[in-house]
Protein backbone atom coordinates (compact mmCIF):
# COMPACT_ATOMS: atom_id res chain seq x y z
CA UNK A 1 0.00 0.00 0.00
CA UNK A 2 2.72 2.52 1.24
CA UNK A 3 4.55 1.94 -2.06
CA UNK A 4 1.55 2.20 -4.57
CA UNK A 5 1.26 5.53 -2.36
CA UNK A 6 4.63 6.60 -2.93
CA UNK A 7 4.57 5.72 -6.74
CA UNK A 8 1.31 7.71 -7.21
CA UNK A 9 3.37 10.69 -5.22
CA UNK A 10 6.62 10.67 -7.99
CA UNK A 11 4.19 10.41 -10.57
CA UNK A 12 2.37 13.46 -9.22
CA UNK A 13 5.94 15.48 -8.71
CA UNK A 14 6.93 14.89 -12.36
CA UNK A 15 3.68 15.74 -13.68
CA UNK A 16 4.23 18.70 -11.80
CA UNK A 17 7.08 19.99 -13.32
CA UNK A 18 5.60 19.39 -16.79
CA UNK A 19 2.61 21.18 -16.03
CA UNK A 20 5.40 23.93 -14.73
CA UNK A 21 6.23 24.79 -18.50
CA UNK A 22 3.44 27.06 -19.17
CA UNK A 23 2.43 30.31 -17.19
CA UNK A 24 -1.55 29.22 -17.63
CA UNK A 25 -1.27 25.46 -16.57
CA UNK A 26 1.63 26.55 -13.70
CA UNK A 27 -1.16 27.08 -11.03
CA UNK A 28 -2.50 23.80 -11.31
CA UNK A 29 1.44 22.31 -11.26
CA UNK A 30 1.32 23.51 -7.76
CA UNK A 31 -1.68 21.79 -6.86
CA UNK A 32 -0.07 18.67 -8.37
CA UNK A 33 2.90 18.84 -6.26
CA UNK A 34 1.26 20.11 -3.01
CA UNK A 35 -0.59 16.65 -3.33
CA UNK A 36 2.75 14.31 -3.85
CA UNK A 37 3.83 16.33 -1.08
CA UNK A 38 1.01 15.03 1.19
CA UNK A 39 1.10 11.95 -0.07
CA UNK A 40 4.81 11.41 0.69
CA UNK A 41 4.56 13.28 4.33
CA UNK A 42 1.71 10.61 4.96
CA UNK A 43 3.75 7.38 3.40
CA UNK A 44 6.72 8.26 6.05
CA UNK A 45 3.90 7.67 9.09
CA UNK A 46 3.42 4.21 7.93
CA UNK A 47 -0.02 4.54 9.18
CA UNK A 48 0.89 4.09 12.57
CA UNK A 49 0.99 7.42 14.29
CA UNK A 50 1.32 6.59 17.90
CA UNK A 51 5.26 6.83 17.51
CA UNK A 52 5.02 10.70 17.86
CA UNK A 53 4.50 12.61 20.87
CA UNK A 54 2.96 16.29 21.22
CA UNK A 55 5.97 18.02 20.87
CA UNK A 56 6.13 16.42 17.52
CA UNK A 57 2.86 17.33 16.30
CA UNK A 58 2.79 21.31 18.10
CA UNK A 59 6.11 22.08 16.12
CA UNK A 60 4.62 20.96 12.78
CA UNK A 61 1.72 22.62 13.29
CA UNK A 62 3.04 25.74 14.42
CA UNK A 63 5.97 25.99 11.93
CA UNK A 64 3.15 25.08 9.28
CA UNK A 65 0.77 27.84 10.55
CA UNK A 66 3.75 30.08 10.66
CA UNK A 67 4.54 29.09 7.01
CA UNK A 68 0.98 30.95 5.79
CA UNK A 69 1.29 33.85 8.01
CA UNK A 70 4.48 34.54 6.28
CA UNK A 71 3.59 33.72 2.54
CA UNK A 72 0.49 35.78 2.81
CA UNK A 73 2.68 38.74 4.24
CA UNK A 74 5.60 38.67 2.30
CA UNK A 75 5.71 41.31 -0.84
CA UNK A 76 6.78 40.08 -4.01
CA UNK A 77 9.97 42.66 -3.98
CA UNK A 78 10.73 40.82 -1.17
CA UNK A 79 10.63 37.36 -2.98
CA UNK A 80 14.31 36.76 -3.33
CA UNK A 81 14.47 37.39 0.54
CA UNK A 82 12.10 34.91 1.12
CA UNK A 83 13.40 32.16 -1.29
CA UNK A 84 17.18 32.88 0.65
CA UNK A 85 15.25 31.88 3.56
CA UNK A 86 13.88 28.83 2.17
CA UNK A 87 16.90 27.51 0.38
CA UNK A 88 18.76 27.99 4.00
CA UNK A 89 15.98 26.04 5.98
CA UNK A 90 16.13 23.25 3.50
CA UNK A 91 19.31 22.72 3.79
CA UNK A 92 19.51 23.31 7.20
CA UNK A 93 16.82 21.08 7.55
CA UNK A 94 18.66 18.04 5.54
CA UNK A 95 22.22 19.27 7.51
CA UNK A 96 20.76 18.78 10.79
CA UNK A 97 19.03 14.92 10.19
CA UNK A 98 22.39 13.62 8.98
CA UNK A 99 24.08 14.92 11.76
CA UNK A 100 21.70 13.28 13.94
CA UNK A 101 22.29 9.97 12.32
CA UNK A 102 25.94 10.47 12.20
CA UNK A 103 25.49 10.76 16.32
CA UNK A 104 24.03 7.57 16.32
CA UNK A 105 27.31 5.92 14.96
CA UNK A 106 25.42 2.51 13.71
CA UNK A 107 26.11 3.72 10.22
CA UNK A 108 27.01 1.52 7.56
CA UNK A 109 30.71 2.89 5.87
CA UNK A 110 28.72 3.93 2.79
CA UNK A 111 25.97 5.60 4.56
CA UNK A 112 28.77 7.42 6.51
CA UNK A 113 30.07 9.05 3.90
CA UNK A 114 26.81 10.00 1.94
CA UNK A 115 25.83 11.39 5.60
CA UNK A 116 29.06 13.76 6.33
CA UNK A 117 28.30 14.80 2.55
CA UNK A 118 24.88 15.92 3.39
CA UNK A 119 25.77 17.39 6.63
CA UNK A 120 28.33 19.77 4.78
CA UNK A 121 26.11 20.62 2.20
CA UNK A 122 23.20 21.20 4.26
CA UNK A 123 25.61 23.14 6.99
CA UNK A 124 27.21 24.99 4.10
CA UNK A 125 23.94 26.03 2.44
CA UNK A 126 22.30 26.99 5.93
CA UNK A 127 24.70 29.55 7.02
CA UNK A 128 25.31 30.64 2.89
CA UNK A 129 21.77 31.37 3.03
CA UNK A 130 21.49 33.54 5.64
CA UNK A 131 24.37 35.52 4.30
CA UNK A 132 22.52 36.02 1.32
CA UNK A 133 19.64 37.54 3.41
CA UNK A 134 21.05 39.71 4.80
CA UNK A 135 23.18 40.99 1.79
CA UNK A 136 19.97 41.21 -0.20
CA UNK A 137 18.29 43.42 2.95
CA UNK A 138 21.06 45.41 2.66
CA UNK A 139 22.49 44.67 6.20
CA UNK A 140 26.17 43.85 5.16
CA UNK A 141 28.32 44.84 2.54
CA UNK A 142 30.73 43.02 0.77
CA UNK A 143 33.84 41.70 2.71
CA UNK A 144 36.92 41.42 1.50
CA UNK A 145 37.96 38.47 -0.84
CA UNK A 146 41.37 37.95 0.66
CA UNK A 147 39.44 36.82 3.82
CA UNK A 148 38.03 34.09 1.81
CA UNK A 149 41.39 33.26 -0.09
CA UNK A 150 42.98 32.51 2.97
CA UNK A 151 40.31 30.37 4.56
CA UNK A 152 40.25 28.68 1.04
CA UNK A 153 44.47 27.96 1.16
CA UNK A 154 44.29 26.59 4.78
CA UNK A 155 41.09 24.72 4.12
CA UNK A 156 43.30 21.43 2.79
CA UNK A 157 44.69 21.22 6.05
CA UNK A 158 41.69 22.25 8.47
CA UNK A 159 39.86 19.42 6.95
CA UNK A 160 42.57 16.63 7.36
CA UNK A 161 43.38 17.70 11.12
CA UNK A 162 40.35 15.38 12.64
CA UNK A 163 43.03 12.51 11.43
CA UNK A 164 45.13 13.73 13.62
CA UNK A 165 42.67 13.55 16.94
CA UNK A 166 41.21 10.61 18.07
CA UNK A 167 37.84 10.88 19.34
CA UNK A 168 34.97 10.71 16.57
CA UNK A 169 32.32 12.84 17.65
CA UNK A 170 34.42 15.87 18.37
CA UNK A 171 35.54 15.90 15.06
CA UNK A 172 31.87 15.87 13.46
CA UNK A 173 30.80 18.90 15.43
CA UNK A 174 34.34 20.16 14.01
CA UNK A 175 33.17 18.95 10.11
CA UNK A 176 29.91 21.18 10.93
CA UNK A 177 30.91 24.55 11.96
CA UNK A 178 33.88 24.22 9.22
CA UNK A 179 30.92 24.05 6.21
CA UNK A 180 28.98 26.51 8.83
CA UNK A 181 32.02 29.59 7.97
CA UNK A 182 32.82 27.94 4.94
CA UNK A 183 28.85 28.91 3.87
CA UNK A 184 29.67 32.50 5.36
CA UNK A 185 32.56 33.65 3.96
CA UNK A 186 31.79 32.26 0.50
CA UNK A 187 28.34 33.75 0.33
CA UNK A 188 30.15 37.16 2.15
CA UNK A 189 32.44 37.63 -0.40
CA UNK A 190 29.74 37.79 -3.29
CA UNK A 191 28.80 41.18 -4.68
CA UNK A 192 24.34 42.17 -4.56
CA UNK A 193 23.98 41.79 -8.32
CA UNK A 194 25.62 38.07 -8.39
CA UNK A 195 22.69 36.92 -5.97
CA UNK A 196 20.55 35.98 -8.78
CA UNK A 197 23.53 32.90 -9.39
CA UNK A 198 24.02 32.63 -5.53
CA UNK A 199 20.55 32.41 -4.83
CA UNK A 200 19.89 29.67 -7.77
CA UNK A 201 23.49 27.89 -6.31
CA UNK A 202 21.85 27.77 -3.15
CA UNK A 203 18.54 25.96 -4.15
CA UNK A 204 20.01 23.39 -6.18
CA UNK A 205 22.25 22.68 -2.86
CA UNK A 206 19.22 22.36 -0.94
CA UNK A 207 17.90 19.86 -3.17
CA UNK A 208 21.16 17.92 -3.20
CA UNK A 209 21.20 17.86 0.57
CA UNK A 210 17.65 16.55 0.74
CA UNK A 211 18.27 14.05 -2.04
CA UNK A 212 21.52 12.81 0.18
CA UNK A 213 19.61 12.59 3.28
CA UNK A 214 17.40 10.06 1.16
CA UNK A 215 20.06 7.88 0.93
CA UNK A 216 20.85 7.88 4.69
CA UNK A 217 17.16 7.05 5.32
CA UNK A 218 16.51 4.99 2.38
CA UNK A 219 13.33 6.54 1.24
CA UNK A 220 13.18 6.99 -2.68
CA UNK A 221 10.81 9.22 -2.86
CA UNK A 222 13.06 12.04 -0.61
CA UNK A 223 16.10 10.97 -3.66
CA UNK A 224 13.46 11.80 -6.06
CA UNK A 225 12.29 15.14 -4.99
CA UNK A 226 15.76 16.11 -3.75
CA UNK A 227 17.42 15.55 -7.08
CA UNK A 228 14.48 17.60 -8.82
CA UNK A 229 15.45 20.45 -6.85
CA UNK A 230 18.89 19.65 -7.42
CA UNK A 231 18.19 19.57 -11.28
CA UNK A 232 16.05 22.81 -11.13
CA UNK A 233 18.89 25.08 -9.68
CA UNK A 234 21.57 24.08 -11.38
CA UNK A 235 19.71 24.66 -14.36
CA UNK A 236 18.97 28.23 -13.54
CA UNK A 237 22.45 28.68 -11.88
CA UNK A 238 24.07 28.05 -15.60
CA UNK A 239 21.43 30.22 -17.46
CA UNK A 240 22.22 32.96 -15.15
CA UNK A 241 25.80 32.15 -15.30
CA UNK A 242 25.29 32.26 -19.46
CA UNK A 243 23.44 35.58 -18.91
CA UNK A 244 26.86 37.24 -17.76
CA UNK A 245 29.15 35.49 -19.73
CA UNK A 246 31.38 34.37 -16.74
CA UNK A 247 31.59 30.79 -14.92
CA UNK A 248 30.16 29.80 -11.90
CA UNK A 249 33.57 29.71 -10.03
CA UNK A 250 34.42 33.31 -11.13
CA UNK A 251 30.78 34.25 -9.75
CA UNK A 252 31.78 32.27 -6.36
CA UNK A 253 35.21 33.81 -6.07
CA UNK A 254 33.03 36.90 -5.65
CA UNK A 255 34.77 40.76 -5.49
CA UNK A 256 33.28 41.48 -8.78
CA UNK A 257 33.42 45.05 -9.60
CA UNK A 258 35.06 46.29 -6.16
CA UNK A 259 38.19 46.74 -8.28
CA UNK A 260 37.76 48.90 -11.60
CA UNK A 261 35.70 52.43 -10.85
CA UNK A 262 35.79 53.90 -13.67
CA UNK A 263 32.63 56.61 -13.92
CA UNK A 264 34.07 59.18 -15.83
CA UNK A 265 32.65 60.39 -18.94
CA UNK A 266 34.19 62.79 -22.24
CA UNK A 267 30.65 64.97 -21.65
CA UNK A 268 27.43 65.50 -20.24
CA UNK A 269 24.72 63.79 -20.33
CA UNK A 270 21.73 65.55 -21.96
CA UNK A 271 18.90 65.87 -19.04
CA UNK A 272 15.16 65.95 -19.73
CA UNK A 273 12.18 66.91 -17.97
CA UNK A 274 8.73 64.57 -17.27
CA UNK A 275 7.11 67.23 -19.86
CA UNK A 276 9.62 66.52 -22.77
CA UNK A 277 9.53 62.52 -21.47
CA UNK A 278 5.26 62.80 -21.96
CA UNK A 279 5.47 64.75 -25.36
CA UNK A 280 8.44 62.54 -26.73
CA UNK A 281 6.15 59.31 -25.66
CA UNK A 282 2.95 60.92 -27.30
CA UNK A 283 4.51 60.89 -30.37
CA UNK A 284 5.99 57.62 -30.26
CA UNK A 285 4.05 54.22 -31.70
CA UNK A 286 6.25 51.64 -30.55
CA UNK A 287 7.70 51.57 -26.55
CA UNK A 288 10.12 49.07 -24.80
CA UNK A 289 10.11 49.36 -21.39
CA UNK A 290 13.75 47.97 -19.50
CA UNK A 291 13.40 47.30 -15.88
CA UNK A 292 15.62 46.35 -13.49
CA UNK A 293 16.36 46.03 -9.78
CA UNK A 294 15.84 50.03 -9.93
CA UNK A 295 12.47 49.72 -10.13
CA UNK A 296 12.37 46.59 -7.37
CA UNK A 297 13.82 49.11 -5.26
CA UNK A 298 11.76 52.01 -5.59
CA UNK A 299 8.33 49.67 -5.29
CA UNK A 300 7.77 51.24 -9.11
CA UNK A 301 5.63 48.27 -10.97
CA UNK A 302 2.42 50.21 -10.44
CA UNK A 303 3.60 53.32 -11.80
CA UNK A 304 4.80 51.23 -14.57
CA UNK A 305 1.33 50.11 -14.81
CA UNK A 306 -0.17 52.88 -14.91
CA UNK A 307 2.24 54.37 -17.84
CA UNK A 308 1.85 51.12 -19.76
CA UNK A 309 -2.00 51.76 -19.61
CA UNK A 310 -2.15 55.45 -20.70
CA UNK A 311 0.50 54.49 -23.34
CA UNK A 312 -2.03 52.04 -24.25
CA UNK A 313 -5.16 53.87 -24.67
CA UNK A 314 -3.53 56.20 -26.83
CA UNK A 315 -2.24 53.26 -29.18
CA UNK A 316 1.20 53.28 -28.62
CA UNK A 317 2.52 49.55 -28.60
CA UNK A 318 4.28 48.67 -25.24
CA UNK A 319 6.68 45.53 -24.40
CA UNK A 320 8.93 45.00 -21.46
CA UNK A 321 12.10 43.24 -22.16
CA UNK A 322 13.35 41.73 -19.25
CA UNK A 323 17.25 40.57 -18.81
CA UNK A 324 17.54 37.18 -17.31
CA UNK A 325 19.47 38.42 -14.36
CA UNK A 326 17.63 41.94 -13.89
CA UNK A 327 16.80 42.30 -10.19
CA UNK A 328 17.72 39.87 -7.60
CA UNK A 329 17.19 36.55 -8.45
CA UNK A 330 15.46 34.40 -11.66
CA UNK A 331 12.56 35.67 -13.16
CA UNK A 332 12.58 38.51 -10.42
CA UNK A 333 11.19 41.41 -12.59
CA UNK A 334 8.19 39.43 -14.36
CA UNK A 335 6.56 38.65 -11.10
CA UNK A 336 6.47 42.28 -10.03
CA UNK A 337 4.91 42.96 -13.26
CA UNK A 338 2.88 39.97 -12.65
CA UNK A 339 1.81 41.49 -9.79
CA UNK A 340 0.52 44.65 -11.53
CA UNK A 341 -1.27 42.78 -13.94
CA UNK A 342 1.08 43.14 -17.06
CA UNK A 343 0.05 40.41 -19.22
CA UNK A 344 2.98 37.65 -19.55
CA UNK A 345 2.59 37.72 -23.12
CA UNK A 346 3.97 41.65 -22.76
CA UNK A 347 6.89 40.42 -21.06
CA UNK A 348 10.08 39.45 -23.79
CA UNK A 349 13.34 37.66 -23.50
CA UNK A 350 16.73 38.99 -24.74
CA UNK A 351 17.07 36.57 -27.26
CA UNK A 352 12.90 37.26 -28.62
CA UNK A 353 13.13 41.41 -28.29
CA UNK A 354 16.87 42.04 -29.47
CA UNK A 355 16.26 42.43 -32.98
CA UNK A 356 13.09 44.66 -32.33
CA UNK A 357 15.25 48.01 -30.71
CA UNK A 358 16.55 49.10 -33.75
CA UNK A 359 12.80 49.42 -34.70
CA UNK A 360 11.13 50.78 -31.82
CA UNK A 361 10.99 54.68 -31.50
CA UNK A 362 11.37 55.00 -27.78
CA UNK A 363 13.04 52.76 -25.19
CA UNK A 364 12.69 53.44 -21.24
CA UNK A 365 15.41 51.84 -18.98
CA UNK A 366 13.93 52.18 -15.44
CA UNK A 367 16.69 51.24 -12.82
CA UNK A 368 18.60 49.18 -15.18
CA UNK A 369 22.28 49.75 -15.79
CA UNK A 370 25.03 47.12 -16.64
CA UNK A 371 22.37 45.02 -18.90
CA UNK A 372 22.18 48.23 -21.21
CA UNK A 373 25.72 49.14 -21.27
CA UNK A 374 26.87 48.74 -24.83
CA UNK A 375 30.65 48.68 -23.89
CA UNK A 376 29.52 44.56 -23.28
CA UNK A 377 29.69 44.36 -27.34
CA UNK A 378 32.20 47.02 -27.79
CA UNK A 379 35.33 47.21 -24.93
CA UNK A 380 36.99 43.55 -24.71
CA UNK A 381 38.92 45.35 -21.48
CA UNK A 382 35.61 45.78 -20.23
CA UNK A 383 34.74 42.95 -17.07
CA UNK A 384 31.57 42.87 -18.61
CA UNK A 385 32.31 42.54 -22.13
CA UNK A 386 30.80 39.48 -23.94
CA UNK A 387 27.62 39.79 -21.47
CA UNK A 388 24.48 39.69 -23.22
CA UNK A 389 22.88 42.91 -23.47
CA UNK A 390 19.83 44.60 -24.60
CA UNK A 391 20.84 46.27 -27.39
CA UNK A 392 18.91 49.43 -26.47
CA UNK A 393 21.09 52.12 -27.58
CA UNK A 394 20.16 50.80 -31.74
CA UNK A 395 16.64 52.03 -30.73
CA UNK A 396 15.51 55.51 -32.12
CA UNK A 397 15.58 57.60 -28.80
CA UNK A 398 16.06 56.17 -25.36
CA UNK A 399 14.85 57.59 -22.42
CA UNK A 400 16.85 56.64 -18.91
CA UNK A 401 15.21 56.83 -15.43
CA UNK A 402 17.98 56.83 -13.06
CA UNK A 403 18.89 58.89 -9.84
CA UNK A 404 22.69 60.20 -10.70
CA UNK A 405 25.33 58.93 -13.25
CA UNK A 406 26.58 56.19 -10.47
CA UNK A 407 27.97 53.61 -12.12
CA UNK A 408 26.04 49.63 -12.06
CA UNK A 409 27.46 46.79 -10.25
CA UNK A 410 30.40 46.36 -12.66
CA UNK A 411 31.60 49.72 -11.60
CA UNK A 412 31.95 51.15 -14.90
CA UNK A 413 30.89 54.19 -17.02
CA UNK A 414 28.06 53.30 -19.54
CA UNK A 415 28.25 55.30 -22.60
CA UNK A 416 24.55 54.94 -23.52
CA UNK A 417 23.94 57.91 -20.94
CA UNK A 418 26.04 60.06 -23.19
CA UNK A 419 24.15 58.63 -26.62
CA UNK A 420 23.09 60.94 -28.69
CA UNK A 421 19.95 59.26 -29.00
CA UNK A 422 19.35 58.90 -24.99
CA UNK A 423 18.49 61.42 -22.38
CA UNK A 424 18.57 61.10 -18.80
CA UNK A 425 15.68 62.05 -16.26
CA UNK A 426 17.46 62.41 -13.04
CA UNK A 427 14.83 60.49 -10.54
CA UNK A 428 13.30 58.11 -8.61
CA UNK A 429 12.24 55.16 -10.65
CA UNK A 430 8.38 55.48 -8.92
CA UNK A 431 8.80 59.52 -8.83
CA UNK A 432 9.73 59.96 -12.34
CA UNK A 433 7.23 57.57 -13.81
CA UNK A 434 4.61 59.06 -11.53
CA UNK A 435 5.51 62.93 -12.95
CA UNK A 436 5.26 61.38 -16.52
CA UNK A 437 1.55 60.16 -16.11
CA UNK A 438 1.00 63.94 -14.76
CA UNK A 439 2.61 65.49 -17.59
CA UNK A 440 0.51 63.49 -19.92
CA UNK A 441 -2.35 64.72 -18.83
CA UNK A 442 -1.76 68.40 -19.83
CA UNK A 443 -0.27 66.93 -23.10
CA UNK B 1 10.42 0.93 -0.72
CA UNK B 2 13.75 -1.05 -0.74
CA UNK B 3 15.75 -1.29 -3.20
CA UNK B 4 19.63 -1.92 -3.66
CA UNK B 5 22.49 0.75 -4.15
CA UNK B 6 22.73 0.42 -7.57
CA UNK B 7 18.79 0.55 -8.60
CA UNK B 8 18.58 3.77 -6.12
CA UNK B 9 21.35 5.42 -8.34
CA UNK B 10 19.58 4.39 -11.52
CA UNK B 11 16.81 6.15 -10.11
CA UNK B 12 18.28 9.16 -9.38
CA UNK B 13 19.87 9.45 -12.21
CA UNK B 14 16.98 8.85 -13.75
CA UNK B 15 15.04 11.65 -11.71
CA UNK B 16 17.84 14.32 -12.52
CA UNK B 17 17.57 13.44 -16.09
CA UNK B 18 13.67 13.92 -15.96
CA UNK B 19 13.83 17.05 -13.90
CA UNK B 20 16.77 18.47 -16.04
CA UNK B 21 14.54 17.84 -19.38
CA UNK B 22 11.49 19.15 -18.08
CA UNK B 23 12.76 22.18 -16.06
CA UNK B 24 14.99 23.47 -19.33
CA UNK B 25 11.53 23.87 -20.77
CA UNK B 26 9.63 25.99 -18.45
CA UNK B 27 9.83 29.87 -19.88
CA UNK B 28 12.12 32.80 -17.94
CA UNK B 29 8.89 34.10 -16.70
CA UNK B 30 8.34 31.54 -14.14
CA UNK B 31 11.36 31.38 -12.96
CA UNK B 32 10.68 32.78 -9.56
CA UNK B 33 7.55 31.02 -8.68
CA UNK B 34 10.16 27.70 -10.14
CA UNK B 35 12.17 28.85 -7.35
CA UNK B 36 9.56 29.06 -4.51
CA UNK B 37 7.82 25.87 -5.86
CA UNK B 38 11.13 24.46 -5.45
CA UNK B 39 11.83 25.22 -1.97
CA UNK B 40 8.76 24.01 -1.12
CA UNK B 41 9.61 20.61 -2.49
CA UNK B 42 12.93 20.52 -0.87
CA UNK B 43 10.87 20.51 2.28
CA UNK B 44 10.36 16.98 1.87
CA UNK B 45 13.02 16.07 3.39
CA UNK B 46 10.51 15.84 6.52
CA UNK B 47 9.91 12.54 5.76
CA UNK B 48 13.64 11.98 6.73
CA UNK B 49 13.03 13.93 10.37
CA UNK B 50 9.77 11.93 10.49
CA UNK B 51 11.12 8.23 10.02
CA UNK B 52 14.31 8.82 12.42
CA UNK B 53 11.76 11.04 14.94
CA UNK B 54 11.13 7.80 16.85
CA UNK B 55 14.29 5.97 16.82
CA UNK B 56 16.65 9.52 18.56
CA UNK B 57 15.88 7.78 22.04
CA UNK B 58 16.85 9.51 25.27
CA UNK B 59 18.83 12.10 23.72
CA UNK B 60 17.32 15.42 24.07
CA UNK B 61 19.77 17.13 22.23
CA UNK B 62 19.33 15.49 18.93
CA UNK B 63 15.68 15.28 19.86
CA UNK B 64 15.71 18.97 19.64
CA UNK B 65 17.44 19.13 16.54
CA UNK B 66 15.17 17.20 14.63
CA UNK B 67 12.37 19.03 15.71
CA UNK B 68 14.49 21.77 14.48
CA UNK B 69 14.84 20.10 11.30
CA UNK B 70 11.06 19.03 11.30
CA UNK B 71 10.03 23.18 12.19
CA UNK B 72 12.04 23.68 8.83
CA UNK B 73 11.03 21.37 6.90
CA UNK B 74 7.48 21.97 7.60
CA UNK B 75 7.49 26.27 6.96
CA UNK B 76 9.29 25.22 3.71
CA UNK B 77 6.49 22.89 2.59
CA UNK B 78 3.82 25.22 3.80
CA UNK B 79 5.37 28.54 3.16
CA UNK B 80 6.78 27.24 -0.04
CA UNK B 81 3.99 25.51 -1.89
CA UNK B 82 1.46 28.75 -0.38
CA UNK B 83 3.04 31.96 -1.80
CA UNK B 84 3.92 29.82 -5.33
CA UNK B 85 0.10 29.51 -5.26
CA UNK B 86 -0.14 33.36 -4.36
CA UNK B 87 2.73 34.12 -7.77
CA UNK B 88 0.90 31.25 -9.84
CA UNK B 89 -2.61 32.89 -9.55
CA UNK B 90 -1.38 36.07 -10.32
CA UNK B 91 0.00 34.67 -14.17
CA UNK B 92 -3.64 33.03 -14.31
CA UNK B 93 -6.08 36.17 -14.67
CA UNK B 94 -3.79 37.10 -17.59
CA UNK B 95 -4.54 34.23 -19.53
Amino acid sequence: MIEIILLVSSVLFIFALKLFGRPSTAHRANTFAMLAMALAVFSAFNFDFSNYDSAFYITIIVSGLLGVLISKRVQMTQMPELVGLFNGFGGGASGAIAYVELSKSTLPLSDYFVAIFSMVIGMFTFSGSIVAVLKLRGKLNNVNTTIANIFSAFLPPLILLPAIWESEILSLEYFMLLSLIAGIIRVAVIGGADMPVVIAFLNSLSGIAAMSAGFIVNSIILIIAGALVGASGIILTLLMCAAMNRTLLDVLKGGFGSKSINNEYDKDPISTSPEDVAIQLSYAESVIIVPGYGMAVAQAQSAVKELTNTLKDKNIEVKFAIHPVAGRMPGHMNVLLAEVDIDYEDMYTLEDINSEFSSTDVVIVLGANDVVNPLARTDEDSPIYGMPILDVDLAKQVIVIKRSMSPGYAGISNPLFINDNAKMLFADAKEGLEKIIKSFELV
Amino acid sequence: MEATFLLTLLITFLASFIGYELISKIPQTLHTPLMSGSNAISGVTLIAAILIYPEVGESQVLKIIVLTAIAFATLNIVGGFSVTGRILEMFKKND
